[in-house]
């Protein structure tokens, strides 16, 4: 993938994920510039409206149990790409990146989730945005020719 | 006698003004998340032509093919902020752009006002209730508002949230005119005041997989023109609107970062 296609997909997943968290502003709690990985076990996943939540055990390298929290699109923005109350189980193994929190804490705004067999799990934003460039294309091949 | 006799059942044959003669049955159902198009996509909240207009010259400008979709819609919509901007009045202005940080429905999980809430995303189920009532019932926040087909007027009545909504049909638009609402922030990060007057028209698209909306917003105190702004939804039978019962205020909140 060169780097303006990877500037593209990152420009327009911020873009939408904004949208996505349609409730509130997403910036003023999370800072969209910076992004934070995390692995942990699933405690809790909460498939409800107006975002779905996820609680994950991250132990540190002292051996301190952290809970960190995960916040999601809504219920109906995840249930359009097939998710589920069951899509995330509790006792999972998961790795998480996501925007943190402005103010310091265990707080992510998901932007991905990888899973122990290796499978991903991504926004809504990611699917949407294929069609979108692929719409764009065609438009430009209908364009008459210049000149 | 009989002559008296024949008027009432002719009276009671005749379905009342409004629904029951109405094609309600184009616009009734469930509608949500926009088409994934770039003009869905764009109007997901609302847009308005500008925007749409900006976006599509850069998008036929063989000049932009290079650069990210995003940026041409970037560009679109700070086009479309200085449109809007140019609309405020000096009172608006005031305290525009509002810090979403300061946004009661963040930091205190408070439903939306009217000139917010009728371009949520998500569901909007449309249904009729009773013979003279149409309830339209969004997803986001779960709200429902109802509109009043009998050709009364509002009664007199503080302003409220959602404010009193009045409907009629023109052709196979249903035309709701809103009036009535309590003074709170629009879309566009400003302030309305409790003038505000919405009239809201609500078309299926021609291809009847999409609903579309032409609202116009007109409020002397905040505005100087009237605003035209648009949405789209996609048919959508098989969405449930679920429940809107997990709203949890942050912890903290970054001032400034969001405008």
């Amino acid at each position: 993938m060169n780097a303006r296609l990877t500037l593209s997909i990152v420009l327009m997943l911020a873009v939408v994920a904004q949208r996505a968290r349609a409730h509130h502003s997403f910036s003023a709690v999370y800072d969209d510039k910076r992004s934070v990985t995390v692995t942990g076990v699933v405690t809790q996943f909460r498939f409800v409206n107006p975002h779905a939540l996820m609680s994950l055990d991250v132990t540190d390298d002292s051996g301190t149990v952290v809970t960190w929290v995960v916040e999601f699109a809504g219920r109906l923005n995840l249930s359009e790409i097939g998710w589920t109350a069951n899509s995330i189980k509790s006792g999972e193994k998961l790795t998480v990146t996501g925007n943190p929190t402005h103010a310091p804490g265990p707080r992510l705004a998901f932007q991905k989730i990888v899973k122990a067999d290796g499978s991903e799990l991504l926004p809504a934003a990611a699917q949407r945005n294929q069609t979108l460039e692929d719409e764009r294309r065609e438009r430009a091949k209908r364009r008459a020719p210049q000149g | 006698m009989r002559r008296r006799l024949l008027v009432l059942v002719i009276l009671a044959a005749t379905p009342a003004a409004g629904v029951a003669q109405s094609p309600l049955q184009t616009l009734e159902g469930m509608w949500s998340n926009p088409p994934r198009t770039i003009a869905g996509t764009s109007c997901a909240f609302y847009c308005t032509d500008v925007l749409l207009d900006r976006l599509n010259e850069l998008i036929d400008d063989p000049a932009n093919d290079s650069k990210p979709l995003s940026a041409l819609s970037s560009d679109a919509s700070a086009r479309q902020r200085v449109y809007i901007e140019g609309l405020l009045t000096p009172a608006a202005k005031e305290t525009y752009p509002l810090d979403p940080a300061d946004d009661p429905g963040l930091l205190r999980c408070e439903p939306w006002g009217l000139v917010r809430q009728m371009f949520a995303p998500h569901q909007l189920e449309i249904r009729a209730r009773g013979r003279d009532q149409i309830e339209l019932h969004y997803g986001e926040w779960d709200a429902k508002r109802i509109v009043h087909m009998d050709g009364r007027p509002r009664p007199a009545g503080p302003a409220t949230r959602l404010g009193y909504s009045v409907g009629r049909w023109d052709g196979a638009t249903l035309v709701v005119e809103t009036s009535g609402v309590s003074a709170n922030q629009a879309g566009w990060n400003a302030k309305h005041s409790e003038q505000v007057k919405v009239t809201e028209r609500f078309t299926r698209g021609a291809d009847g997989k999409t609903l579309n909306l032409v609202a116009t917003i007109e409020d002397p105190w905040s505005l100087r023109a009237p605003l035209v702004a648009k949405k789209i939804w996609s048919w959508s039978p098989t969405s449930q609107i679920g429940a809107y019962d997990a709203c949890e205020p942050p912890a903290a909140v970054k001032k400034g970062a969001g405008r």
